[in-house]
């Protein structure tokens, strides 16, 4: 018979004010193999963890049960406090009458029975635990970032610098990211390219830094520490060590297709590298643009390639490689406005989107970097901003704010008056939002300085007139009309999930939010954990940022990989599956339902009938279980049991709540 | 008597002799007669006089690749002939690596549908001593004379709908296969007993379960019941009470459906082994218009290539319960 102690914990009020404590203890005291039952007005303190670990030698207690909190909040407290005293953690067992019990309810008279429920079951399971000992995980000391825009490349560095070898995988043939397409950043309006190209380079030269651009993560396997990484780098066609970066080859390639890093206002040839500063400086051909690859015909790459780098031969390369953590910085997508009907978008070239404009103010843009209207090459005189397009829309677009669009249409209004000087700027918003250092300053300075007119209210619609963009709005201050004969409309649109931000999220076995933003672990207290141990987010892929927080973000994930890494071993899961091999039939059902390939078959021979019998099973490899328990649910017979939440264990649990109310 | 079917037999018996003689198989799975003459049983055959005493006749519905596995275990080469059922019956077993492929020889044996003795009785009246088939219809033989009758009208229940009566699988196809064949009352039950109220739908199920003498021949004769040891027989932890009482009945149907689910091949034979008359293939077909309308069109046994449902995971897969 074990010996049970169980402590119910007052959480000061938290538990007490809606549980009967002194009734609980008379209950806990009836309960099956129940030596020792206590209380404590904060078990967690550590008078409480005392109290435990006094009560453990005194009674000589085998097992603990704590009534408190999530085991979430609070179970390493205890299960170590338990170690303490000599008892293996697993023989300690959480009734959460907390979260579960006095916080979800109000009247202490149906409150206490269920608390007292909770603590049946729980004692009735930790009768049944057995010790447990979790495995040592070596840790890889690589760690792999998912994007190269400015938090990836921040966040390599940082690890980097710390000593450790990180992998950048960037599927854009340069790293750079967003952060590259911009002209200006505010509210300082440093050049954007000023201030990344050097870190774009010291990422690219520094030592413990390997740049995997053009590529892809394939495949996402094993757990912190541990995580086996397929990578495919796609073939660019150029051999990357004889290529000089001399730029002959797009100059006398004949084939064009829009460029996406001009946001499609621009062409660039089917050999490209997709800006003047990219980094690796090495061009890749685009198949699908690519004459020779399209019919067969052309190779002028080739043929006037000084160092003669192109290789038509070259295959997509899968690169195989073990990582101790990884972070995901994949950045975010503009929303396609087409679907607002009245802003006209796509119908009528002077509609632009923000980062559409913000390639008009580029030297190497697609206008030479002169603002000028791509219906006639004019230089606009009238730009009307609409704010909050697919941002702040229950109905049509995104619920959240986008938190960039105030500033770089500021921003941008600011850089058009330099550009334009007789220009004039009419800005419709719902809130001017400018929360950030220097920000409403900045902001300020925009309407005071460089004459742009806010409006606060909304635009109904755009017609094309002659050559002019009629605006019709409404002032919502004034409740007036608004008619202006603009140049140029520029749309703040939605910052949104990358479009295949799921597809990642799956890959590398993370979860998201309703609009497929990455989900951090705690809002406030985890921002760039998630819930999967070793896998950190960073940038506009959680949640729409600007370039300061990106930075921090990535700095943050950063020291959290170099935490992990600077640990020689982790702790692997105690609780894992096991198989009962005389009883597996060998469906290997639990194989192809496991998340962690820790599930295999295996040849065993049994006596039949006064022979031998050779027939599959399967076997678990602990390492790599997680103790998910979807094995446990498929297997019909029970065969496959989870260690500390086995099948016993549960109906243990289910039969102390049922059967003695 | 039913009619000895001469012909077709000897073709049978043909090809499997020859397949016995040159090592190809070392054990042939057919059907032979049983106690009465309505009566076809399971035949293993290991040698060619054996097949003496081999027949194929209306009452062969005996699913033969239920009896695979463990022949298997003795034998190193199986022969067995297949009914549309008992081939899907064969692909289950080869998804759930209880057979091995290359270790079975299928003979395709299209099924024009088993009858059934209790409707051949009941429509014959007096004493049934025999039946001749003629052209669609079914000649009833009684002491005090002859009735005739349509065949559709005399199935067994689990052939009434069955859409594959051609074999899915096969080595060698033995016979030209059966027309197409429709279903369209498959789901009819389900979707009366659908249509009930929460109340009558339990009264109705545990009318029917309070039946149940747990002699587990469903379970025998199904070919999704493949554990080693099943759930009902373990001690511990006890899923399944001991007590012979109604409740413990459903809790022995209810989990035995849900094991089928998504891996029933609809073969019926639960229901046609069941001596009580309990109609279980209503729940497995409650399970199998269950996983068609939250998965899309799914049927069990017709290809072993195709991952079953609920052993794969879609993006899209619906994550809603319909509480109906």
């Amino acid at each position: 018979m074990p010996r049970i102690g169980i402590f119910i914990c007052h959480c000061g009020s938290n538990i007490a004010g809606t549980v009967d404590i002194e009734k609980s203890i008379e209950a806990a005291r009836g309960f099956p193999g129940v030596v020792h039952v206590d209380e404590y007005r904060y078990l967690c303190s550590e008078l409480g963890q005392d109290l435990i670990k006094k009560a453990i030698e005194e009674h000589n207690l085998d097992r603990v049960v704590v009534g408190t909190c999530s085991p979430r909040m609070h179970e390493v407290t205890f299960r170590k406090a338990v170690t303490e005293a000599g008892l293996n953690p697993y023989l300690l067992e959480v009734a959460n009458i907390r979260e579960h019990c006095s916080w979800v309810h109000k009247d202490i008279e149906k409150a206490t029975p269920k608390a007292i429920a909770l603590l049946r079951a729980a004692a009735a399971k930790a009768a049944l635990n057995d010790p447990l000992v979790a495995p040592s995980v070596e840790v890889e000391k690589r760690a792999l970032v998912i994007g190269g825009g400015i938090a990836g490349i921040q966040a390599a560095l940082d690890i980097a610098e710390a000593g450790y070898i990180v992998d950048v995988v960037e599927r854009e043939p340069s790293i750079g990211g967003r952060m590259a397409q911009l002209e200006k950043t505010f509210p300082t309006l440093d050049c954007s390219a000023c201030i990344l190209t050097p870190k774009m380079v010291e990422v690219a030269q520094h030592p413990n830094v390997s740049l995997l651009t053009y590529s892809e993560v394939e495949e996402v396997k094993g757990f912190v520490g541990q995580f086996d990484v397929k990578i495919k780098q796609k073939a660019r066609y150029v051999d990357p060590v004889k290529c000089t970066g001399c730029g002959i080859c797009y100059e006398k390639c004949p084939a064009k297709t829009p460029s996406e890093f001009e946001m499609g206002l621009a062409k660039r040839k089917a050999i490209y590298v997709p800006f003047p500063q990219a980094v690796p400086n090495i061009p890749v051909i685009d198949r699908d643009a690519c004459l020779y690859f399209r019919k067969g015909r052309c190779q002028i790459c080739a043929q006037e390639c000084p160092p003669q780098a192109i290789d038509y031969e070259q295959q997509d390369q899968i690169i195989e490689r073990r990582y101790g953590a990884i972070i995901v910085a994949t950045g975010f997508d503009q929303m396609n406005p087409s679907h607002y009907g009245e802003y006209g978008y796509g119908q009528h070239p002077d509609i632009l989107t923000g980062l559409e404009f913000e390639r008009l103010f580029n030297a190497s843009g697609p206008t030479g970097g002169k603002v000028v209207r791509l219906s006639d090459g004019k230089p606009p005189k009238k730009v009307v901003f609409i704010q909050c397009v697919g941002s702040r829309d229950k109905a049509r677009g995104m619920n959240y704010c986008s938190k960039i669009c105030c500033m770089y249409t500021a921003k941008q209004a600011i850089l058009l008056k330099e550009k334009v000087p007789d220009a004039k700027s009419y800005v419709f918003y719902i809130d001017v939002r400018t929360a950030g250092k220097g920000y409403e300053e900045f902001q300020r300075r925009a309407a005071e300085e460089y004459d742009v007119a806010y409006l606060r209210g909304q635009v109904g619609k755009i017609f094309p007139e002659s050559d002019h963009l009629m605006v019709h709005g409404v002032d919502s201050l004034s409740g007036k009309t608004i008619e202006i004969k603009a140049d140029m409309v520029v749309l703040a649109v939605a910052s949104v999930a990358r479009a295949d931000a799921p597809e990642v999220g799956r890959l590398v076995g993370i979860n998201s939010d309703s609009y497929n933003f990455f989900n951090e672990a705690h809002p406030k207290l985890k921002p760039v954990e998630t819930h999967t141990a070793g896998i950190f987010i960073a940038g506009a892929c959680q949640a729409p940022k600007d370039i300061p927080e990106t930075v921090a973000q990535a700095s943050a994930a950063a020291v959290k990989v170099v935490g992990l890494l600077s640990k020689d071993m982790l702790q692997g899961e105690a609780c894992t599956a096991e198989v009962n091999q005389a009883e597996c039939s060998g469906c290997l059902y639990c194989e192809a339902v496991c998340p962690y390939s820790a599930i295999s078959p295996v040849e065993i021979e049994e006596r039949y009938h006064g022979g031998t019998l050779k027939r599959t099973v399967v076997e678990v490899n602990p390492t790599l279980c997680h103790g998910c328990g979807s094995c446990t649910v498929v297997c019909r017979s029970g065969t496959i049991n989870l260690k500390g939440f086995s099948n016993e264990q549960i109906l243990a649990e289910v039969d102390a709540i049922c059967l003695q109310r | 008597m039913a009619e000895r079917n001469t012909e077709q037999i000897e073709k049978i018996r043909d090809v499997v002799a020859q397949d016995l003689l040159s090592g190809r198989i070392d054990l042939l799975l057919g059907w032979e007669k049983g106690h009465y003459w309505w009566q076809s049983r399971p035949l293993f055959a290991r040698s060619k006089k054996d097949l003496d005493k081999l027949v194929w006749d209306p009452f062969c519905a005996v699913n033969l690749s239920r009896y695979l596995p463990d022949e298997l275990k003795i034998h190193s080469k199986v022969g067995v002939l297949v009914k549309g059922c008992d081939a899907r019956a064969f692909n289950r077993l080869l998804q759930d690596h209880m057979v091995q492929r290359d270790r079975v020889v299928l003979y395709g044996l299209p099924c024009p549908g088993m009858l059934d003795y209790s409707r051949l009785a009941e429509e014959a009246g007096g004493n049934l001593v025999g039946l001749v088939e003629q052209n669609g219809r079914v000649i009833l033989k009684t002491d005090s004379g002859e009735k005739e009758a349509e065949r559709k009208d005399l199935l067994i229940e689990k052939c009434r709908d069955c859409l594959y009566p051609n074999p899915v699988v096969y080595d060698q196809m033995l016979f030209s296969p059966q027309g197409e064949k429709s279903a369209p009352e498959r789901f009819k039950v389900v979707e009366e007993l659908e249509n009930l109220s929460a109340e009558e739908r339990f009264a109705y199920w545990e009318k029917e379960l309070s039946r149940c003498l747990r002699c587990y021949a469903c379970r025998q004769a199904c070919p999704y019941c493949s554990c080693r040891e099943c759930f009902v027989e373990q001690e511990n932890p006890r899923w399944q009470g001991r007590a012979y009482q109604t409740s413990e009945n459903f809790m022995f149907h209810l989990v035995r459906a849900y094991h089928g689910a998504g891996r029933c091949i609809d073969c019926g034979e639960c229901e046609r082994a069941c001596p009580v008359g309990i109609p279980l293939q209503e729940l497995n077909r409650k399970l199998i218009k269950d996983i068609n309308e939250l998965y899309g069109d799914y049927e069990a046994g017709l290809d072993a290539e195709l991952e079953p449902p609920l052993l794969t995971y879609r993006p899209d897969d619906p994550a809603a319960f319909s509480e109906k």
